[in-house]
């Protein structure tokens, strides 16, 4: 465990909590800290749209691989029973015989991991979602990463709605639909990027969120602008 | 598991036009929510580009009244969805918030004899259709269930305003929720993506890059994740100067 990094963490957090905050952008940092402090390959986190689904609002990675197990876990995986149950579900062996959750562990495997954690982002008795970490190499996580870990994925709830006493359940519905529209404009964004410019979704990703730190503003704000602004240049010319 | 809840609420959507004897609108989608949620009313405003919002359905008089209230007011539930393209749920227009939030509008609702009132955005992305209102006479929260179906019916009413608006509403009941309610439902980043793609290869903005995706996807029989997927993956380019209402 990298000490400084992980005070850094929180540091980081705090600071980005007590401004005027992008929560995607915020969400990502938590998953990009997460892979480095926790030793994961890759980490999400999804929230449970009252829709009946889990999708994704983060990902250390905007490889589509990621984004597909994800997306999988509609139907199976350590990340719906998670959610079902609001306790942490491990997986330490994806590659064996007699997988709980056979197509997922396929698929996990495929992708390049063998271990999965998930912990639940929990609102009193409501889960609003989970932080997912996934691990190339076979394995437990260490007690100690997961007690940092749900102390991320309780970080990650209390940013997501903005403020720690959410005394409305409305609230917290309408924080999250905020925050999955977010995801759909910077996808769009994303795609609108890639094709003028020929590049990756990655990439494109990247562009955005460069931009709008380089610039001081949010990353939806970004999105948003780009998609429906008429010109297909990036970034935008100077006014 | 989503898909089949989507399908489940456009089908009631579906039953309602057919047994109204015609094509599905949003006015079917207004009538299935104040059914599936117990409220009072529900109205449809719309926002098409620069023209300013209308009124397109209300399904009784106290919604028609609400709806003018806001626009006239210039504020209310449905007036902060469109600034923030999240629902506002004010379960209770007896509290201090609302009347903090909304000094003018919430005291004449009141009078209208809204207990609460509901406000999903018709929206997908940076994409903006309207809003959905929904009032009840009794303050009181929405039940999850029912937030849920509410959401999937908004997401309805957007489709068929995206489509209206350019000129491919097909309206028959059963092939919307054989077509595409339940890829539509699972949200996948391609769709998203993909109508991006296509604002730069047609030229044209994302709300009809979205209905031109989707008319494609109508037109080849073809799922519209697959589709978009194929888009995405650079194997499919749609042509510049094929009009919406083209396609077999």
């Amino acid at each position: 465990m990298d000490t400084d990094l992980l005070s850094d963490t929180f540091i980081d957090l705090a600071d980005t909590m007590v401004a005027d905050f992008d929560v995607i952008e915020f969400l990502h940092l938590l998953t990009d800290r997460s892979v480095r402090l926790l030793a994961a390959s890759a980490a999400g986190v999804v929230l449970a749209d009252p829709r009946g689904e889990l999708r994704v609002a983060a990902a250390s990675s905007e490889e589509a691989g990621l984004v597909e197990l994800f997306q999988l876990q509609n139907d199976q995986g350590p990340c719906l029973d998670c959610f079902r149950t609001g306790r942490p579900i491990s997986a330490a062996d994806l590659t064996g015989p007699d997988q709980r959750w056979p197509r997922f562990a396929q698929a996990a495997t495929q992708a390049g991991f063998r271990t999965v954690e998930a912990l639940p982002m929990r609102l009193r008795d409501q889960v609003i979602g989970a932080l997912n970490l996934f691990r190339a190499e076979l394995g437990p996580f260490e007690t100690a990463d997961l007690r940092i870990a749900q102390a991320l994925a309780d970080v990650a709830t209390i940013g997501l709605l903005h403020e720690r006493n959410v005394r409305r359940s409305e609230t917290v519905a309408e924080q999250l639909q905020a925050a999955l529209n977010s995801r759909v404009m910077i996808e769009q964004a994303k795609g609108k990027l890639a094709e003028r410019y020929g590049i990756d979704m990655d990439r494109a990703f990247r562009m955005l969120r460069e931009y709008a730190r380089n610039t001081n503003q949010h990353l939806t704000d970004v999105a948003r602008d780009f998609v429906t602004g008429g010109s297909a240049e990036f970034p935008p010319s100077a006014r | 598991m989503t898909g089949s809840r989507a399908a489940a609420v456009w089908g009631r959507v579906a039953t309602h036009a057919a047994e109204h004897g015609r094509g599905v609108s949003v006015a079917d989608v207004c009538a299935v929510a104040v059914s599936s949620a117990q409220l009072g009313g529900a109205w449809l405003v719309a926002a098409r580009g620069a023209d300013p919002d209308f009124v397109m359905c209300v399904t009784d008089l106290v919604s028609e009244q609400l709806a003018e209230l806001q626009l006239t007011t210039g504020e209310g539930p449905c007036h902060d969805v469109l600034a923030s393209a999240a629902p506002v749920l004010a379960a209770d227009l007896e509290d201090a918030e609302s009347i903090r939030r909304w000094p003018g509008f919430t005291p004449a609702a009141r009078k209208l004899g809204a207990g609460a009132v509901f406000a999903f955005p018709l929206t997908v992305g940076a994409i903006r259709a309207g809003v959905l209102g929904l009032y009840r006479d009794s303050p009181g929260p929405l039940p999850g269930g029912q937030l849920g179906d509410l959401l999937i019916l908004a997401d309805a009413a957007t489709v068929m305003l995206l489509s209206s608006a350019y000129g491919n509403g097909e309206t028959d009941g059963q092939a919307w929720v054989d077509g595409q309610a339940r890829d539509l439902a699972l949200h996948r980043a391609e769709i998203d993506q993909a109508t991006g793609m296509l604002t730069v290869q047609l030229g044209v903005p994302a709300a009809e890059a979205f209905a031109r995706l989707r008319a494609y996807a109508y037109s080849q029989d073809r799922r519209l994740a697959d589709v978009a997927g194929d888009i995405v993956a650079r194997r499919l380019r749609l042509p510049r100067d094929q009009h919406p209402r083209g396609g077999p």
